[in-house]
């Protein structure tokens, strides 16, 4: 038996040799350790250094011949669909951006929309999927999101680190304030932040000013609060009750019990708005009790089940965009 | 108890229980605090949390594989009445026995280890699960007392007289309610809320194996059958329980963005990926325990004196490797669907997963996922040297052969080519092949992956109609057989007609695709739909005892489908309707099924009773054979490491996907060659430990023997008289 074991055993030093040599190989073609980009300086070395580490523009996107992605557009010269590197792409890509907007683009805009807002202007025969960069698990801050813009700038362009730094134009400024809202919440993407407020939070409240008087406060301005406000008023709503909108409590004489807003009151009845937005006219002959809840809000408690980790990230960064006009 | 029984389960729960300890005297913090690394002895400790995971896992999947198919065969050897079967699952037992305190001993330290060295990490981990690692610690003990009755009540609960009336009508009165209880759960009638997929895979796994235990205790040994299904219940419990922290840290569910549980903890526990990563899991438990249990069979046959030893060991190792197919078959549907949803989780980790730092480590899985089939189909086919007969059937492998090494070739190519400048220069500028290219694209795969499990099905049926004179008729065999195949056949229609509706009315809107790209979608549901007519078709041909007919019919309509037709249209589907991709996948992998199923119940009636022109020579088989054997085993677990490699280097340098970075010196993607000597280093010490764990579990069944003074098994001898084609 133990001259069979030593048969086995040689047998497997052979394989796991193969199978080591295979990984030589392999690393040999494709490179080394993925290690994540240190601090970077808004320079085209430092966006090179994002766009190949922790940007993690590779997986969708080549340079060129360099890389492999084929996912999303290649970002240098390459065959016939891309006869021109990014850097004097953008110029074009710019001038469609600017004649179909009515605004006029410059080639920076059109990079920095490109990545603060990529479904903006696709590439033709691509898919709008990619991601956000400045959320996470990507969540580049926007010095690496400027540097990244740069580098490709740098691929057969002009670097413009005035428009990127000092001066940028009203469209670039638009997206850097929404790229440094969305860090300030602690990363998260806006839009899609938007389309959860729109189906959790729309139907009570609103995010325009002077609107509201709804069920809830409006939100417009509420970026001013700060981001620990906003969560917890989303997770914990009856930590903090914005005055006017404390829940109120109708015991009727039959026993029946009315929980929600006093939106109406007048000399005969009053009108308490449910959490569903069902209005109840109740006669005040016809009450027994009355009484405010100070610890209570009509806001569901439960909101963080129907929202995702990412989904709370997302709805955060877009209140952080609602800031006072 | 004796002395064993203490050693092999005793210690290693003491050390699990200060793991739980350590566990339970952890602080609850959270996600945002700054981590706290520490080291061992200057270590790196990630290769160090690394390594032992690793080791530990591969222990833990042979222990949750291994009772799989024990219980089956033991099941088997009940209702057949043939003892063989059930000395080869007190053997494969006995495997389990030696092989389970080194896993929960080595549970003990990788739970020290990770406290240990990422203290931050795991106490927000504990402070989150602690309620669901209370429950596991806890699961232990289930698992260890059954094992117990299990492993050592063998004998005890070995009887064949049937039980009182009254008792077997308490337990059919049990098992209906267990049975309603089970198809009100599965339909969603009470629980947490929870994926379909978790509610089915707690239905199939949980409620219905037990509902269906308590219907087929009669006796004493079908008493013991239901204790190794309750052993593997809690088997199975265990790994969902682990599963559901590796699926956090991946797709994290019920905690805010600081890492506060704000939801309930069955929310973090059933987080997106937990359940896809447990079907995939528990598929390659199964194949894992199947080609280990064949590893150890090939050993003792090359250490073989004797040809009854070689016989017996022969016929264990066809019964591993037949289990191992059988889990081999649905595992690539099963890691797609587990790559859908990572890619659902986020687009940046599928991205990662496919085209970003793994997509050369997946071309090296391609490599051994390949070698695992056309070496299954290699031990298939030396095995049919064995079958007297079988000699009609060499012709075809040559056939079987072209098209693996064809496929195979397609599955490993690359979508680009690591190249020169000079050698991008040559190929007009592209780092793209002008053909090759087409070949790493999913489509191709899709295509390809679904041959080569109809091929290794196609080498299956010629091994079992090997020694077969010829097909006997289906028509004589009475009801059982007609209503079987068409229950098959009614299965099969179901399962791709269910699809092709779905197809025929889905909107184009539901993909974020034009309406004008409805016809795509109608092209493949109609297809299903020739699908379905042939299935009905086969079952008329088999009925009218045309089977061998039918069965040729439905693998032909089957491979046209799935491979010359949806393999190119995949490639119309890329370019015109994208999304869709996945949907052509899954109406791949439905065809597939459905052939699958009909064709193997066709087979079963096809040569029942059949007259054989001699009996399998057990052990009459090339040494060539038992190395493939071994060599499937290796690769399977070298298999598994490089998957483990990837679903947690997904994650990037997150040690919770978004939520909790990884800010260790150790935060980056290894390279595939630091992957490959640390699978390899782990590989290796996991062969040796076990081993000598089944060296020592000899000793110790040789010591009985000799303490006996009677060999308390069956002679071998008979064994290798009674086995025959299984």
């Amino acid at each position: 038996m133990f001259k069979a074991i030593g048969k086995v055993f040689g047998f497997l030093l052979l394989v796991l040799g193969i199978f080591l040599s295979i990984g030589h190989a392999v690393t040999s073609l494709t490179g080394g350790e993925k290690a994540a980009a240190g601090a970077v300086e808004i320079s085209p070395e430092g966006g090179e250094s994002v766009y190949w580490g922790k940007g993690r523009c590779f997986t969708c996107h080549s340079m060129g011949d360099r890389g492999s992605a084929v996912r999303g557009p290649n970002h240098g010269a390459f065959g016939d669909k891309f006869p021109l590197p990014m850097g004097a792409r953008a110029v074009e890509r710019a001038k469609e951006r600017s004649a179909k907007t009515g605004q006029t683009y410059t080639a920076t805009d059109y990079l920095v929309e490109s990545l603060a807002a990529p479904g903006a202007h696709i590439v033709e025969g691509y898919k709008n999927e990619m991601a956000v960069v400045y959320a996470p698990p990507i969540s580049l801050n926007l010095k690496e999101v400027k540097a990244v813009i740069a580098y490709l700038q740098s691929q057969g362009g002009d670097v413009n680190l005035d428009a990127l730094e000092k001066n940028p134009s009203e469209i670039s400024n638009k997206f850097f304030a929404k790229i440094a809202a969305a860090g300030a919440a602690g990363g998260g993407d806006p839009g899609a932040g938007e389309q959860v407020f729109a189906s959790n939070c729309a139907n009570c409240h609103t995010v325009k000013k002077g609107e509201g008087g709804g069920i809830g406060p409006g939100l417009a301005g509420i970026a001013a609060k700060g981001v620990k406000f906003v969560e917890d008023s989303i997770l914990r709503p009856s930590k903090s009750i914005t005055p006017g909108f404390e829940t109120w409590s109708v015991t009727e004489k039959d026993g029946r019990k009315t929980v929600g807003l006093k939106t109406g009151e007048s000399g005969t009845e009053v009108v308490i708005t449910k959490a569903t937005g069902d209005k109840v006219p109740i006669a005040k002959a016809e009450i027994k009790e009355m009484e405010q809840d100070k610890d209570s809000s009509v806001m569901p408690d439960n909101l963080n089940e129907a929202m995702t980790v990412k989904d709370l990230q997302d709805v955060l960064a877009y209140m952080m965009t609602l800031k006072a006009e | 108890m004796n002395k064993m029984f203490s050693s092999r389960f005793l210690a290693p729960r003491a050390a699990l229980a200060t793991a739980f300890f350590m566990l339970l005297g952890a602080s609850a913090a959270w996600a945002l605090e700054p981590n706290e690394y520490r080291q061992f002895l200057g270590l790196d400790s990630r290769k160090l949390v690394w390594f032992l995971a690793q080791v530990k896992l591969f222990f833990g999947s042979f222990v949750l594989g291994v009772p799989l198919f024990a219980v089956i065969i033991e099941y088997v050897g009940w209702k057949t009445g043939d003892a063989k079967y059930d000395k080869l699952s007190y053997e494969f037992t006995s495997l389990l026995s030696v092989a389970y305190a080194t896993t929960a001993a080595l549970g003990g330290l990788f739970a020290f280890a990770l406290f240990g060295l990422y203290p931050t990490f795991m106490s927000y981990m504990n402070g989150i699960f602690y309620d669901v690692m209370f429950f596991y610690a806890l699961l232990f003990f289930a698992e260890t007392f059954t094992l117990y009755l299990y492993y050592y009540g063998w004998g005890w609960l070995s009887g064949r007289e049937p039980l009182g009336k009254n008792a077997l009508w308490v337990l059919r009165a049990l098992g209906i309610v267990m049975l309603v209880v089970t198809v009100v759960f599965l339909f969603g009638g009470f629980g947490p809320k929870m994926r379909g997929d978790t509610r089915m895979f707690m239905a199939l796994l949980y409620m219905l194996p037990v509902a269906g235990g308590l219907f087929i205790i009669r006796d004493r040994k079908s008493a013991h059958i239901f204790i190794g299904i309750l052993l593997n219940v809690a088997g199975v419990a265990i790994m969902q329980a682990a599963n559901s922290w590796a699926g956090f840290m991946m797709s994290p569910a019920g905690v805010d963005k600081e890492g506060v549980l704000t939801g309930t903890v069955w929310q973090a526990f059933e987080n997106i990926l937990a359940t896809p990563i447990a079907i995939h899991r528990m598929l390659g438990n199964l194949a894992f325990g199947g080609l280990i249990a064949g590893a150890y069979a090939a050993v003792k046959f090359i250490g073989s004196k004797t040809d009854e030893e070689r016989a017996h060991y022969d016929w264990m190792g066809y019964v591993s490797n037949v289990v191992a197919i059988a889990a081999l078959i649905p595992l690539p549907f099963a890691g797609y669907y587990l790559g859908r949803e990572v890619y659902s989780t986020s687009a940046v980790m599928g991205n990662n997963m496919m085209g970003g730092d793994f997509s050369w480590t997946f071309i090296i899985q391609a490599i051994l996922v390949g070698s695992l089939f056309l070496i299954s189909n290699y031990y298939l086919w030396t095995g049919m040297t064995r079958i007297p007969g079988a000699q009609r059937y060499y012709g075809y492998i040559k056939y079987i052969l072209i098209a693996l090494v064809l496929s195979f070739a397609v599955w490993l190519t690359p979508h680009n080519l690591p190249l020169s400048g000079a050698e991008v220069g040559q190929m007009g500028g592209s780092q793209y092949h002008p053909t090759l290219k087409f070949l790493g694209l999913m489509p191709a795969k899709n295509a390809v992956v679904n041959l080569i499990i109809l091929a290794t099905f196609f080498s299956f049926l010629l091994y079992r109609r090997g020694n077969k004179v010829d097909a006997v008729s289906i028509r004589a065999q009475g009801m059982t057989a007609k209503i079987v195949i068409a229950l098959a056949g009614l299965a099969a229609v179901y399962l791709t007609g269910q699809y092709a509706v779905s197809l025929l009315t889905m909107k184009p809107a539901d993909l974020d695709l034009s309406a004008d790209r409805a016809p795509y979608f109608h092209v493949v549901g109609y297809l299903l739909l020739a699908h379905c007519a042939a299935s009905v078709v086969a079952v008329v041909l088999a009925l009218k005892d045309r089977g061998k007919f039918a069965q040729y019919m439905m693998l032909a309509v089957t491979a046209f489908n799935v491979t010359l037709f949806l393999g190119p249209y995949g490639f119309v589907v890329m370019e015109k309707a994208s999304p869709f991709l996945r949907n052509v996948a899954v109406s791949q992998f439905m065809q597939l099924i459905a052939c699958l199923i009909l064709v193997s119940a066709i087979d079963v009636f096809l040569f029942r009773g059949a007259k054989e022109i001699g009996r399998l020579q057990w052990g009459k088989i090339p040494m060539r054979s038992q190395y493939a054997l071994l060599l499937l085993a290796f690769i399977i677990t070298m298999n598994m490491g490089l998957m483990g490699f990837i679903r947690s280097g997904l994650r990037g340098d997150w040690h919770i996907f978004g939520l909790m970075r990884d800010t260790s010196p150790w935060s980056f993607t290894p390279s595939n060659f630091t992957m490959t000597q640390m699978v390899g280093l782990s590989v290796l010490v996991f062969m040796v430990s076990i081993s000598f764990m089944f060296w020592l579990g000899g000793l110790a069944a040789k010591g009985k023997q000799a303490h006996d003074g009677k060999d308390t098994e069956k002679p071998l001898a008979d064994s290798a008289r009674e086995v025959k084609n299984v």
